[in-house]
């Protein structure tokens, strides 16, 4: 990456420039559907309908796309199937309008609960509101009343308009993820994306419900969505429960880690957030550097297994509490080896002492054998340990802790026998730049 | 209008599929997950104590089989599995030497070891989905006769801990003769009673289908 440049916009305006270019599309695009509504019969129903429609999103989780995007306030909305519902039985300016008065009156109240900014709510009613009419621009000249409810095309209709509401919400809300996060666009849509088939398939026959019943009964007739609305509920509740369980077992073992051999500073979470960022850099897909975080959250789990009397033994060790030491690796994969959704980084575990002229341990593997996962990781650990952020007891007496360059040129020292050349240099580059970062904050 | 009841068929199936799918495919499917996760605990614990404790996939198939007997409902019996995988994991925290010495614990030692229940249940409170499993792991040896009203899946551990330990190191026989003299005072009678039922049935399965496949080869 080149070094910034100082003209290009902090992400603090990024993020402004594009609230608003999102508000004033929505707010045109409100102004263009609105007229045609007053004078319509539809008024009654409106209201019943945002009622309803509200209570439900208030009512539902917010289905975040992850757990720290909805703590900034970045939602994908649940209503979505009403809306659509909507938009094909009264025409898809009513489908606006609810959309944008649901997502407004239950993000006032979400940001009211949840002490989130109000500027969020500015930007996912105009998600909405651009995502429904986007919907619009398909089933304009649709019209239920004309060919039925119980018809193929609006089956297909419907299908289709959940696809596009779908789709355009997700590429905004990534959109905006991407800029509040300082992330690329790619990354955040490879994310979203992959549940998108199944949030389509779940909302169709709820959508197709809804229009059934607001065809027949009107606003009222929502009521008899609510119980697969409820199961809907349940749905995502559980998935994203699926999702929090891995982390938490992710966590939980960290902090068995932490408790069995006690780091100082934050070692781990150092070595972790380092070891990402130079997995980024290497071009890494993205699910891949979020597991190399987490493999080095873990990689001294084998050590919970070992004798702490060795562990923080203070003086130096004897040959054979090296050779007790040096089964930490393959103890910790050990301990992850029936457990299927971590089998990923099991090897990277196995192999963090490894170094590329064959000298390490437990396999004294060479180069290429060793996967660069392991060697980003070897990297990063030794780097930390050298500057003193390691265990106590391998602070000794004739190690004292290096500086940040001294560190980094014991690193290039070792690349090619010790490291691997490529990690260590693009460390170094990620070094530095952390480096340069915080010297620019604590000028300021 | 008439000519698209499909539709309206095709709607009621999946709302009835996604009903199932969210009130029994994925709660399964969480607990395995969690099952999964909580494996690598008892795997941990099994390699710190060298094979001697933390085993746990048996003992919780057998743990919910015999929950099952009992009549136990299954959101229970998922919570006692996750116990079982659990119940050990304070060991982490009792020093090494005292874990693998190769020779008798002292009363103070012992004393010291029996610690392990009350830790695993402070570390299992910390883990926000696991506050429930949390009073199973810290009463997983309980007495009866000391506390008849410990949760009865603590009492299944308990006694079911002792019979598979007794059962390993001897045989079945005398495993299930401890649990019947120490029912009423050591154990649970119910539970006692379940186990050894279960037990028995199983042997009795297993005969069953030796004498099929000894049937077959011949």
């Amino acid at each position: 990456m080149p070094p910034r440049d100082e003209h290009t916009m902090s992400w603090q305006e990024r993020i402004k420039y594009w609230t608003i270019t999102l508000a004033v599309l929505a707010v045109g695009l409100l102004a263009l559907t609105g007229t045609p509504l007053i004078h319509e019969r539809w008024l009654p129903d409106l209201l019943g309908v945002v009622l309803l429609a509200t209570a439900a999103e208030l009512l539902l989780i917010r289905y975040p796309l992850r757990p720290e995007y909805s703590d900034r306030g970045i939602w994908l909305s649940i209503s979505t199937p009403i809306v659509i519902a909507v938009v094909l039985v009264y025409g898809w300016q009513f489908g606006v309008w609810l959309d944008a008065l649901t997502s407004f009156v239950a993000g006032v109240v979400t940001a009211y609960l949840r002490n989130v900014r109000l500027q969020w709510v500015a930007v996912n009613t105009a998600h909405s509101v651009l995502s429904a009419s986007a919907v619009g621009l398909v089933a304009a000249p649709f019209n239920v009343s004309q060919v039925g409810v119980l018809s193929a095309a609006t089956l297909s209709a419907l299908v289709l308009g959940l696809l596009i509401y779908m789709l355009v919400n997700t590429v905004l809300v990534s959109a905006t993820v991407a800029l509040a996060e300082g992330v690329r666009l790619r990354w955040v849509l490879a994310q979203t994306a992959l549940s998108l088939p199944r949030d389509i398939l779940l909302m169709t026959p709820i959508s197709f419900l809804a229009m059934a019943s607001l065809n027949a009964y009107g606003a009222i007739g929502l009521l008899g969505v609510l119980a697969p609305y409820l199961a809907l509920r349940q749905a995502f509740i559980l998935a994203l429960r699926q999702q929090e369980l891995y982390h938490q077992t992710i966590r939980s073992l960290g902090f068995l880690v932490q408790r069995a051999h006690p780091y100082t500073g934050g070692h781990l979470q150092r070595v972790s957030m380092w070891a990402r960022r130079v997995a980024e850099r290497l071009g890494l897909p993205p699910d891949r550097c979020e597991l190399v975080y987490e493999a080095a959250l873990l990689h001294d789990l084998g050590k919970t297994v070992l004798d702490e009397r060795i562990l923080n033994k203070p003086a130096r060790l004897t040959a054979e509490e090296w050779e007790e030491i040096k089964k930490h690796p393959q103890l910790g994969a050990e301990i992850l080896r029936d457990t299927p959704f971590l089998a990923p980084i099991i090897p990277w575990i196995a192999m963090h002492h490894e170094r590329p002229d064959g000298g390490g341990y437990p396999f004294g593997l060479r180069g290429e054998q060793i996967p660069v996962e392991a060697r980003v990781i070897a990297v990063v650990d030794a780097f930390d340990a050298m500057i003193g952020g390691e265990a106590p007891n391998q602070r000794r007496p004739h190690r004292r802790p290096l500086s940040l360059d001294e560190a980094l040129s014991e690193l290039a020292r070792g690349a090619g026998t010790q490291f691997d050349a490529q990690v260590v240099r693009v460390f170094t580059e990620v070094v530095q730049e952390w480096r340069k970062q915080r010297e620019l904050k604590v000028g300021t | 209008m008439q000519g698209a009841w499909w539709a309206l068929g095709i709607t009621v199936a999946s709302l009835a599929a996604l009903a199932y799918y969210a009130f029994v495919v994925l709660p399964a499917r969480i607990h395995r997950w969690r099952c999964d996760g909580l494996r690598a605990f008892a795997r941990l614990i099994e390699l710190r104590t060298q094979g001697r404790y933390g085993k746990a996939e048996p003992m919780a198939e057998l743990a919910s089989a015999v929950a099952q007997r009992l009549g136990v409902p299954l959101h229970e019996r998922r919570r006692m599995e996750l116990a079982v995988y659990l119940r050990d994991i304070g060991m982490v925290a009792i020093p090494y030497h005292l874990l693998n010495k190769p020779t008798p614990l002292t009363p103070a030692e012992r004393d010291l070891m029996g610690r392990h229940a009350e830790i695993g249940a402070s570390i299992t409170e910390q883990i926000p989905g696991l506050w429930q499993v949390a009073p199973i792991v810290r009463l997983h040896h309980v007495v009866y006769s000391e506390q008849p009203d410990a949760p009865l899946a603590a009492h299944l551990l308990s006694a079911l801990e002792d019979w598979i330990r007794i059962a390993e190191s001897a045989d079945a026989d005398t495993a299930a003769s401890v649990l019947k003299q120490g029912a009423g005072a050591r154990y649970h009678p119910v539970v006692v009673q379940a186990i050894l039922s279960e037990v028995q049935q199983r042997a009795l399965d297993g005969v069953k289908s030796l004498t099929r496949s000894a049937a077959l080869w011949l």
